[in-house]
Formats: structure tokens, sequence, C-alpha cells
């Protein structure tokens, strides 16, 4: 075989090993959805949105646990955004090129990509020990401290596109700093920022590692916030686990659900971030 | 004929009223008086010297063009005038810059209140991404508090100042942002007069205009001319032979000469200006 | 004129002084939050190591090495979950790596342009499904699916060879480390695709045609333009990705098996950091049980924290490459 002939046929080997990544990439994806959808779909009914979680052998819902997830991610996100964009906002608008600038977004990055059950531990010796019990206060927490590095993140990079001619400008009127931050810049930023902290919410509506150790469970409705709370996430760990048929269905439909949550907000935060660019 | 407002006699000294040299397009303008005298201003940028030795008067109620080369300092100089290199770390200002008598670059000043008497328009029109009411509104709303009818009102008045009141008064709440790049400017030039500063500073407004914008940004200035005192840089030499009355031609960080535009365009004592302006090079 | 020296004089009135106020307020504010940041990791590491204590005294350094795990008796060790973290990394990094760049490679290099956008969305949706959807499908579906068809094929072919047959030996269960193995290679493949993605992306166009121009392949072109351009990015990328993978929990307790041993097999069940973590914590009993649990998360912290740190170092120096050449 000829010099050429050799290339061409290593060419077309890295193009097809390449296509077949690809395929088998988005083979998984169709896969996971697909079976997700198939075993999941049959527990969708009525009575998973009204009833809750039953003991084995009972037929129930999953009332409790999805009431615990939102309320959880909701603290979570309400505690973890304004800190998050606070934290950002000084990275971006305060630090330029000052050392501790650049030590919080490294320890940022650091806690950005930390395994999640360490933070889980962590609110437990915080919060659970000394307390005495588990809570859903605690499992607020330890939501949020997985949403601030992002919002963190989201928030100085979007202040930094902000163009510096905007601030010039608002700054030759007279306007004080903090008043160019909050009413230029921020409302300049507002689709990115908005983008992040959709992003985050996606991501920790579906924790269960800090919430394992945090607000554990709780087989009945409770809205008492300093009681261990019933959540998706650990009681499709609990359920799937076990060897009851009609636990596991359920299980399953908790799984679609928060799967159809995440990927809603996901293509949702794309979806303005693309609009957001094609506006301007 | 001359105001001469009460002030030091050094400073009624300097004041140099215009009106009886009788040189055209000068008749019926309003006398006029030095509003601010820039002295033996250096700039740095960290290590660098860009700005050196620089000496001249802006007068009020007219127009002053900085022209020169690019990277000569006249935008340099410009956000002198009103500071706003402070923003930046490592570029500092030295000398005197004196507004009716005041030295502007002394420490204990309060920025934010002088940039509410000195307005800036940028080369690039930078709307705020808010609707055009709260744009013109943002810089009133930062020192006053005035019942919505009177804010209307000053809104209003800026607009038509800035030649903008009859294509936009029926869209106010629409983001400013929709507007063309020759009205978003002149929208720049709108919030800039509606907080009644002394004086204008424009850095190069036309320069990211097409010429029919242009054309009407100049316009305006002739018109705005008559209560401010206006500061431009421009690279464009006609645009400044045009519309202004001193000019100002800078060249590597230091003003190679100053006078009335008449006279520089047509006997300039230096023949470095002489080879600008005939455009032997830059 | 009266009206302009009104304003003038409304302005002088001192309004400034409340914008400088707000300015040292804000500004504290700020500061103060982005100290919370640096303060949360810190007390994380304060957190873990105070309650790692008592393990580390009882057993000593020792304890990272020894494989005993024995709740009735109290004694405990760390090798096996190290061991399994490991393991299973290495795993979804072997498989995950390839994939990854070729489908890095797809997207920016042969893609049809109409295609890129909806492909790499589906690729970042592959990263934002939650572990614990990985774990349940895993146990239900992936795991009996590995158990009939794959572990018998290699138990068939490279079982049988000798020495490396040792590696594939034992019944097949299905679940195992294997199998964890492969479900974090799916997991990660996205972030280290994404990256790697960005990466390729800051090759200037010019370089590329360059080469094309000169009749290069495309496969030449990745091979000797793109991928030497960005080394260390790519580098980045990977052990960023292997960060993720270290740290997985759901997805891995749902079908590692949860056994406190090694073996050479890795069709066996075996145990990692995360896993035995979800499983045991709750139920632990006993100060020593529960502190060594801790400690297994200081040394997993440990890890991590290594492997990110040295990941953000090389992809700070990418950008300081990619910024000069700009």
């Amino acid at each position: 075989m000829n010099i050429y002939a050799r290339r061409r046929a290593a060419n077309a080997v890295v193009t097809t090993l390449s296509v077949a990544a690809t395929a088998f990439g988005v083979l998984w994806l169709v896969l996971v959805l697909w079976t997700l959808l198939e075993n999941g779909i049959a527990a969708i009914t009525p009575a998973l949105f009204s009833q809750m979680t039953p003991p084995p052998g009972s037929a129930g819902g999953l009332l409790n646990a999805i009431f615990g997830s939102i309320v959880m991610t909701l603290i979570g996100t309400v505690i973890g955004t304004p800190t998050g964009i606070l934290a950002g906002t000084f990275l971006a608008e305060y630090s330029r090129g000052n050392h501790f600038g650049e030590v919080v977004r490294f320890i940022n990055d650091i806690l950005l990509s930390a395994p999640s059950i360490i933070v889980g531990l962590f609110v437990y010796e915080l919060m659970v020990v000394p307390m005495g019990h588990f809570s859903a206060w605690a499992g607020a927490v330890a939501l949020s401290i997985i949403v601030i590095p992002v919002v963190v993140r989201t928030t100085e990079d979007m202040l930094s596109l902000v163009p510096n001619t905007l601030r010039e400008a608002a700054a030759a009127l007279g306007t004080p700093k903090w008043k160019v931050i909050v009413m230029v810049s921020y409302r300049a930023a507002i689709q990115g920022m908005v983008t992040g902290v959709m992003l985050a919410v996606a991501r920790i509506a579906g924790e269960t590692a800090p919430l394992l150790f945090t607000a554990l469970n709780n087989q009945f409705w409770s809205t008492n916030l300093n009681a261990p709370m019933a959540n998706l996430p650990v009681v499709i760990f609990q359920f799937a686990m076990s060897p009851y048929a009609d636990w596991q269905v359920l299980a399953w439909g908790g799984a679609l659900l928060i799967t159809i949550t995440v990927l809603f907000l996901n293509i949702g935060a794309r979806a303005l971030a693309s609009w957001s660019t094609f506006k301007q | 004929m001359e105001h001469f407002q009460a002030m030091s006699p050094a400073a009624a000294r300097r004041a140099m009223p215009i009106s009886s040299l009788g040189l055209p397009g000068t008749e019926a303008q309003p006398a006029s008086r030095q509003k601010v005298l820039i002295r033996d201003v250096d700039f740095y940028y960290g290590g660098f010297k860009a700005l050196k030795n620089v000496t001249l008067p802006l007068h009020d109620k007219r127009v002053t063009a900085f022209i020169g080369p690019s990277g000569c300092g006249k935008s340099t100089l410009l956000r002198v005038l009103n500071r706003i290199y402070e923003l930046y770390p490592g570029q500092r200002a030295t000398g005197e810059v004196l507004v009716d008598g005041q030295n502007i670059l002394s420490p204990g000043l309060d920025l934010n209140l002088l940039r509410a008497r000195i307005g800036m328009v940028f080369q690039k029109p930078t709307p705020f991404p808010m609707s055009i009411y709260d744009n013109i509104a943002f810089g009133i709303r930062l020192y006053e508090r005035l019942p919505r009818h009177e804010l209307d009102d000053r809104i209003e008045s800026a607009l038509r100042r800035a030649a903008l009141w009859d294509e936009v008064k029926d869209k106010l709440p629409q983001s400013g942002l929709g507007l063309s790049g020759g009205q978003q400017q002149r929208l720049c030039i709108a919030r800039a007069v509606a907080v009644r500063p002394e004086i204008l500073l424009l850095d190069e407004p036309a320069s990211a205009l097409d010429p029919i914008s242009t054309q009407r940004i100049e316009e305006l200035i002739a018109e705005l001319k008559a209560d401010y005192c206006i500061a431009i840089v421009t690279h464009n030499m006609q645009q400044a032979a045009r519309s202004s009355d001193y000019t100002a031609f800078m060249y590597l960080g230091e003003l190679i000469e100053f006078d009335e535009t008449e006279r520089i365009f047509t006997h300039p004592k230096q023949k470095h200006t002489e080879d600008y302006i005939t455009g032997r090079f830059g | 004129m009266a009206a302009e020296t009104a304003v003038i004089q409304r302005v002088a009135a001192g309004s400034g002084r409340a914008g400088t106020i707000g300015d040292a307020l804000f500004r504290w504010l700020t500061f103060l939050f982005a100290l919370l940041v640096l303060l949360i990791l810190g007390g994380v590491i304060v957190a873990l190591v105070d309650g790692a204590l008592p393990a580390f005294r009882a057993f000593g350094f020792p304890f990272v090495f020894s494989e005993i795990w024995n709740p009735v008796t109290q004694k405990f060790g760390a090798l096996a979950p190290i061991y399994g973290t490991l393991v299973t990394s290495a795993i979804a990094m072997l498989v995950g790596i390839p994939v990854a760049f070729g489908v890095a490679v797809f997207i920016t290099e042969i893609c049809p342009l109409w295609l890129k956008r909806p492909l790499a969305t589906m690729i970042e949706l592959l990263a934002a499904i939650p572990s614990i959807i990985y774990g349940i499908w895993g146990l239900f579906v992936f795991a009996p699916f590995v158990q009939q068809y794959i572990q018998p094929a290699i138990i068939d072919t490279f079982g049988q060879i000798p020495g490396i047959g040792a590696l594939f030996a034992g019944p097949p269960l299905g679940i195992g480390v294997l199998t964890a193995g492969f479900i974090l290679a799916v997991m990660v493949l996205p972030f280290i695709s994404s990256i790697m993605r960005d990466v390729f992306e800051t090759v200037p166009a010019m370089l590329k045609e360059s080469a094309y121009g000169l009749g290069a392949t495309r496969g030449e072109v990745v091979r000797s333009i793109v991928l030497p351009y960005t080394r260390i990015g790519v580098v980045g990328g990977i052990m960023l990705g292997l960060g993720r993978a270290l740290g997985e929990t759901m997805a891995v307790t749902f079908v590692i098996g949860n056994a406190h041993n090694i073996s050479a097999s890795i069709l066996q069940p075996g145990t990692t950091i995360s896993a035995s973590l979800a499983n045991e914590f709750t139920e632990a009993f006993g100060d020593l049980y529960r502190s060594s649990l801790i400690a297994l998360g200081l040394i997993l912290f440990i890890i991590t924290f290594i492997v990110l740190a040295i990941a953000k170092l090389m992809l700070l120096r990418l950008q300081k490459q990619a910024g000069a050449s700009a």
C-alpha cells in the first residue's frame, strides 16, 4: 500500500471511531431515558401525587417526598443564590488581580467539583450533631453549599462579560460604584445569572448524597423543618434497593419525576442563554 | 457685553471675552470666559508617561476640539477632566485642572459629585439595559427627587435637545438597546445633558456612526454649545474645522499648538501642525 | 442660569456622602461572602479531621493499609474502599477517555454545522442526569444485562488467558467493580468531552487551515496540530473527570455490591469510599465505626482535592497560553 492510501485508511479509521464514540454516547442517553420512561410511566398515577410513601406491601404515592424535595431545594436555593451572587460580585468587581481573589476562585472551583457526600458529612458534623437530630434545615444547608460555587462561578463569568464602557458610562454620570454594579451591571448580566441559578437548581434537584446524613428520610407527611423530612432521592434509594415490587415501581416513578424536572431546567437554561445572545 | 461673575482678580484676568474678534461665526455667540484651565498636567499609565506638561484653557459656551494621530493622548486628556481614569488602578494624573478656579485633581474631592457636573459621551454608544425613559432618568434620579411630572418634563427636554424626542416619544418604555446606532448615541447625549452638567466631554462621539448620523450629531453639538463648555476629541479633521471654535493639536502626549480653529487651519504656527493638517502624516 | 446653579447647589448638598457609605458597605458585604467560600472549605477540612481523629488515634496510620472491616469487633481499615475507589475510577478513565475524545473530535472536526448544537446538548444532558438515576438504571437494567451477556463473554474469552484470567475470575454476578466502573465511564465522559471540546475550539482556525491546506487528513490535523496545542487542557479535563469519578456516590452504590474485600477480579463485588459512606453511615453504631467512616471521607477529600488542584492548575496554564497567543 502506498503512503497516501495508508494515510487515507488511517483517517477513515479515526473518523469511524469518532462516529462510533459519539453514537455510543448518544446511545446511552437514549437507553437510560427510554428505560426510565418505560419503567416509570407505570407509576405516574394521580395516587403518586396524593398519597404518602407507604410501608412495604401497600399502595401509596410520593407526596411527602415530593413536598420535602421541593421545600429543601427551594430553601437551599434561597440561601445559596444571594450568597453566591455576592461572592461572585466580589470576584468580578473588587478583586482585579489581587491574591485574595485568586485564592477564592481556586477554592470555589474545588468546592464546585468536590464529592457531594463530603458536603453531607460536613453538614452532619456542623448541624446534625450539635442539634442532636436530623432535620430538613440541615438538608437545605447541605444543598445550599452545593449551589453556592455554581452561582459564584456563573455570576463572576457573566459580570466579567459586561463591557467596561457600560460601567464607565454609568460612572461618568456620577453613579457610586455600588449602584453601578447593582443597577447597571446586574441588569446587563441578569440573563446569564438566571441561567446559572437554573443550572444550580437542576443540580441539587437530583442530589442524594448530601441528604443522606442530613435530612435523612421520613415515612410520613411532615412540614416540620426541624425534623427529618422525606425527599425523593433518598426515598428512591431506599425503595429501589429493597426487594419489594411496589416500592420499586414507586422508585422508578420518582426517578422519572426527577429526570423530567432536571432535563426541563437544563434545556430551559440553555434556551434562555441562546435567546439572550440572539437578542443582542 | 461680558458677564464677569464675582471672581478673584486673577480669575478675572484669565477670562477672555471673545465676541470682539470679528471672526466669522462668532458675532452672534454669547460672550465667553475661561471655564477650565488645564495646567502642567502629566498622566501615567503605570510607568508610561502618556501626557507631558499639557497646559491649555477650555472656554465656556464654546467647542474646543482635540486633534492628533492615534495615541497622541487626546482621549487620555479628556478622561482626566472627569477623572474617569480613577476606575483603574495604576493610572494617575499630576498637575492641576481648574474648573471655575477649583482644582478638580485634588485628592479629597468627591468624584461622583464632580462627574455629575461634567458629562461624558463615549465613542461607542452605551445605552443602559433599561427603557429609554429610565436611561435618561437614571442620572437625574441619582441626585434629585423630582415628582413624576417634573421628571417627565426633564426627560422630554433632554430628548428634544438631543433631537431624539420625535423619534422615541411613543416608545419611551421600550429598551434603549432597540434603537439604531445613531439613535443610541443621541440617547447617550440626552442622558448626559439631562443632569444639567456644566461641561460636556465628547470622545469621538460620531466615529462609530454612519455619515448621516454623524451629520446630525454635529448639528446637535452646534446647538448644545450655547449652554455648555464642550470639549470634543475627534480624528476627523474636517469635523474639527467645521464644528469647533478652538482646536488643540496633540502629538505623542504633548500639546503642540492651541489656537482658534480658524487660525490653526489657515495659519498654523508650528510646522508639525501644518504637516498633520495637510496630511503629511497621521 | 438660576435653575442651573440651583441644581449644582442641590448636588453639592451632600448626597455624595451616601454614595461613599453605600460603596464601603457593599464592598464589605461582597468581601464577607467571598470569605465565606473560604470558610466553607476550611470548615469541611476541620469537620473531617475532627471526626476522623478517633479512628486514626485508635488504629494509627496502618488504618490506610488494613483490609479488615469488622463492625462487631470495631476494627476497621480503609484499604478495601480505597482500592475500590481507585479501580472503578481507573476503569471509568480507561473507557471514558477514548470515547470522550472521539466525541470531542467528532463534534469539533467532523460533524456538520447543523448537527453540532443538538449533539453537544445531548452529550451534556448525559451529565445532567442525576447520579441516582444511573444507579437505579444500573441496578435494574444494566447489571442484569452485563450478567447475562457481557460477563459470560468476558469469562469465556479473557478469563481463559493464563495470568490475565485472574482479572476476570469468578461467577457472573452482574454487579461488581466492572459494572460500576463502566457506569462511571458513561457519567464522566460528558465532562471530559465538554472540556476537550472547549479546549479544541481554542486552536486558531488559521493553524488548522494551514495544515488542511497542505493536504493533511483530519486525523493528522488532530494528531499533529490540535492535540499538541491543547495538550495541557486535555490533561486538565481528564483530571477533572477523574475528580468526578472518584467522588461519585449513588451510581456506584447501587451496583458495586458493597463487599469490604479486595479481589484481583474486577468481576467481583467490592466497595468504594463513597459507597461505604452511603450504605453504612446512618446505621453505624459505636464511635469508632462512625469515626472510621469519616476518616474514609477525609481520605477521599484529600485525594479529590489533589486531583482537582492539579486539574485547575493545568487549565489555568492553558488559559494563559491561549490568552498570550490570542
